[in-house]
């Protein structure tokens, strides 16, 4: 996202109120002047009643440890359509399980827009404005409330106390204020409901990348990079598993379409067939060839079928697929064994009798098989049939290419389940807590 | 942007297939061999196989 241009110039430049700070005599200024309720001091961090004559002292604080605000006060920049100037930050902390985490406030002042804020935690920011209507709260297991249609899910509850303050705000503003935060999320928005001495204040506030913050106001160098996922931050999957999904659905239907095809057009065809008997007792030359048989059309498959009556016994067969016109021939063995029998576990059987073996891309020509059948020299004679098949389908490669189109739907809903899972890890719904 | 992406794979990988399919591609471990005599055909027992030192499973439970 970047930041839109402003709808309209940007203002004039803001009248400026000058003051000195009567607790340590700072310069104090005031740029949001008629709407600046308090101001606090940015070198002794007293907060002031800039409404009075005399700048009364409202509070002095004792922290020693000072926060450079990211965006400088008074640092004017273009967001969202409009130039604001920021002139009051806080930093505000919850307690989770006796651990504080602190995110920062920067209020936004605009002469006709009135104010905003930008919020940030750990390099995550929000733009935020108040909200006029009454947003509807649901109460339930997850409770949630409905603004201008839309529905936010509870994300947390907490009591957030003020413990920075410097810049001013048009609210009476002191180190150390309470109130009870909740947060609604439907990302990239989040609607905060802050109730504090029985008054209660809605906001509505959109994600803002770091990068646009930092473009807006012109900051130097890079934004710092977000850590973890924050509450309404938008998953960079949005969209992207059902989207993903329903093109699986669609290459599912492509795989099953053209293994139909597959199984339809594929030839199929059988070239040879002969049956053979192989008696090792004999001694004689076990080696044979088959008659010639003609192998047609583009470079195919060619599966060779070997089909015994072996009776608890094996055989192995060398084979080669000839062509009779170039001397190019194709080696390979197959060895077939079938064993049975019966014992305390009941009736068993190893192996099988047939056995067959698919040949790669066998170019058109006139082809034989030599055969060489081996058995042990004193088995009993085996009877065979061998049979050749062309352009037969090897559905190996329809098992592989199923998972492989499956992969990537299955990644990015892990994926995403795993943003959505990190999201929720931080709130008070998180599946851990749901016990506790 | 993903999603084209798996578009793209997913047509890719079922072109692979389809093709695999014309060309009649299998994984079988063939050893091919150039120039084998003619006179394998009279002397089947001439042709010196590539297995032929192919150490045999004997099976049995």
């Amino acid at each position: 996202m970047s930041a839109a241009p402003p709808a309209a110039p940007a203002p004039a430049g803001p009248k400026i109120r000058s003051l000195n700070c009567p607790n340590c005599g700072a310069p104090v200024v005031v740029r949001g002047f008629g709407h600046t309720l308090n101001v606090a001091c940015e070198h002794c961090l007293a907060v002031l009643d800039a409404k009075d004559e005399g700048v009364r002292i409202l509070q002095t604080a004792q922290q020693r440890e000072r926060i450079q605000p990211r965006i400088p006060l008074g640092a004017r920049g273009a967001l969202r359509g409009e130039v604001w100037q920021a002139i009051g930050f806080q930093e505000r902390t919850i307690q989770v399980d006796g651990i504080p985490y602190s995110w920062y406030e920067y209020l936004l002042f605009n002469p006709y827009a009135g104010f905003r804020y930008l919020t940030e935690y750990q390099g995550h920011w929000n733009f935020v404005r108040t909200v006029n209507a009454l947003p509807e709260e649901r109460p339930g297991k997850q409770p949630a409330a409905v603004y201008a249609g839309q529905k936010f899910r509870h994300f947390q509850s907490a009591v957030a106390s003020t413990t920075y303050i410097i810049g001013e705000f048009p609210w009476q503003v002191r180190l150390g204020d309470v109130a009870t935060v909740d947060d609604y999320v439907d990302p990239p928005r989040m609607l905060s409901k802050e109730t504090a001495g029985g008054e209660f204040t809605w906001s509505i506030g959109e994600y803002v990348s770091g990068d646009e913050v930092w473009k807006a106001f012109q900051l130097p160098g890079r934004a710092p990079a977000a850590q973890g996922v924050y509450s309404n931050q938008p998953s960079p999957y949005k969209g992207q598993v059902g989207q993903i999904w329903k093109l699986a659905g669609f290459a599912l239907i492509a795989w099953f379409v053209l293994l139909a095809l597959v199984m339809t057009l594929e030839g199929n065809e059988r070239v040879f067939e002969r049956s053979y008997t192989f008696s090792p007792r004999s001694g004689g030359e076990p080696s044979l060839v088959t008659d010639e048989f003609e192998l047609k059309g583009r470079p195919s498959s060619v599966e060779v079928s070997v089909n015994t009556d072996l009776s608890n016994n094996w055989a192995y067969f060398r084979f080669a697929l000839i062509n009779a016109g170039t001397g190019e021939a194709y080696d390979f063995g197959r060895e077939v064994s079938y064993y049975f029998g019966r014992d305390s576990d009941g009736n068993w059987t190893e192996g099988g009798r047939n056995d067959s073996a698919l040949i790669p891309s066998v170019p058109a020509g006139r082809y034989y098989l030599r055969v060489e059948p081996e058995m042990d020299p004193n088995a009993a004679p085996v009877y065979y049939t061998l049979s050749v098949t062309r352009d037969v389908p090897s559905y190996a490669f329809f098992w592989i290419a199923l998972p492989l189109l499956l992969i990537p739907p299955f990644f990015v809903t892990i994926r995403s389940a795993a943003f959505e899972g990190k999201r929720w890890q931080e709130s008070d719904h998180a599946p851990s807590r749901d016990d506790d | 942007m993903r999603y084209r992406l798996y578009a793209v794979y997913a047509l890719l990988l079922l072109g692979g297939v389809a093709f695999a399919e014309y060309r009649g591609w299998s994984f079988l471990s063939v050893n091919e061999v150039k120039n084998v005599p003619k006179t394998v055909r009279d002397n089947p027992g001439a042709y010196r196989s590539h297995y032929a030192y192919y150490t045999r499973y004997i099976g049995g439970k």
